[in-house]
């Protein structure tokens, strides 16, 4: 008969991802590489918009990116077109990448020579905003077919992100999509939260969103 | 179900633990959930047996404690606990308020041999 006793632990799983995502941070600097976590709900241009991001980035940065899905590689394939590094990560069946999916991410993107990298979260508004992946800055997007009541139903996400992007801008005549009033909504959970309307598909907006990219990559390499 | 790579990380800890202090068999893992801490003891305790499949945890149990989320008013500096109160202070109904606790999710403890 073996004697059990009782070992005192205490430790915080949360804490072990947020250290995990401190030391990547720590290591990102180091390698002047700058990391920006890109999430949204499934169908809100992600895909779209980020090859419009790189290729307005791409004269500047040697750019990698990220793409984390549960299965597929649907958007890996359409965004290893615009010549920027791609690897694809599959979550297998879990709905957020933790910090240390993101660091296995980076070693397989083999990407020492990288500037930018930028990590497509899985298509999730609620799962990926509690786990700290170790990116330099958070981003997110919104469509607006979505509504306008995402900040309400999804406040932690947009706490967490630096930066909202309101996609879809061209077809707001056609929704009762009131963008003022969005807004609002998202600065006060977050009133350093940057927001910029944009339309991947016709490019407007694009520009402020890219030089803001460019300026905080700039920034953390330096 | 995202509550699955967050167990693998406790198994991950767990086992840690055992080659660290010479342990051999874990009868017992005590884990506490904050209320907030957006992980449903029900769903822990559902996928826990897939994620100790095949591991030398194979045969240990799981408790869990859940731990309330309590928050300070901002107005009256009242606590109380969140969610009975859907987060307003019963004393003066204000919504403002610092979180005190409730989104942790801590192994608290192993028993083991």
């Amino acid at each position: 008969m073996h004697e059990f006793k009782v070992l005192e632990i205490k430790k915080s799983i949360f804490a072990s991802n947020e250290e995990q995502a401190d030391q990547l941070r720590i290591k990102l600097k180091e390698n002047h590489q700058f990391l920006l976590n890109l999430m949204s709900s499934p169908g809100s241009g992600k895909t779209t918009t980020l090859k419009r991001t790189i290729a307005a980035l791409q004269d500047d940065f040697t750019i990698g990116v990220m793409e984390a899905d549960i299965d597929s590689d649907v958007d890996a394939q359409t965004i290893s077109k615009t010549g920027a590094k791609v690897i694809q990560l599959h979550t297998g069946g879990m709905c957020h990448l933790d910090a240390e999916m993101t660091a296995q991410g980076l070693e397989g993107l083999e990407g020492d020579d990288l500037d930018l990298i930028i990590l497509e979260n899985v298509g999730n508004l609620v799962c990926p905003a509690e786990f700290d992946t170790g990116s330099v800055k958070n981003a997110m997007i919104l469509s607006v077919p979505e509504g306008d009541d995402k900040p309400l139903k999804y406040p932690l996400m947009f706490t967490i992100c630096d930066v909202l992007l309101i996609n879809k801008i061209d077809v707001l005549p056609y929704f009762d999509f009131d963008l003022a009033l969005c807004m609002e909504r998202a600065k006060a959970l977050n009133p350093k939260i940057k927001v910029f309307p944009i339309s991947s598909k016709t490019g407007e907006g694009m520009d402020e969103w890219v030089a803001w990219l460019r300026n905080e990559t700039n920034t953390w390499n330096a | 179900m995202h509550e699955l790579g967050v167990v693998m990380e406790v198994i991950k800890v767990v086992e840690q633990t055992m080659r660290e202090n010479n342990l051999t068999q874990v009868d017992t893992i005590v884990l506490q959930i904050g209320e907030l801490s957006s992980m449903i003891p029900h769903y822990v305790k559902d996928c826990y047996p897939a994620c100790v499949d095949g591991t030398s945890l194979e045969k240990t149990k799981l408790e869990i404690e859940v731990l309330s989320a309590n928050a300070m008013c901002k107005q009256c500096n009242k606590v109380y606990p969140v969610v009975i109160n859907k987060g307003v202070c019963p004393h003066c109904s204000s919504d403002a308020k610092e979180l005190l606790g409730g989104r942790e999710f801590f192994i608290k403890e192993i028993v083991a041999c």
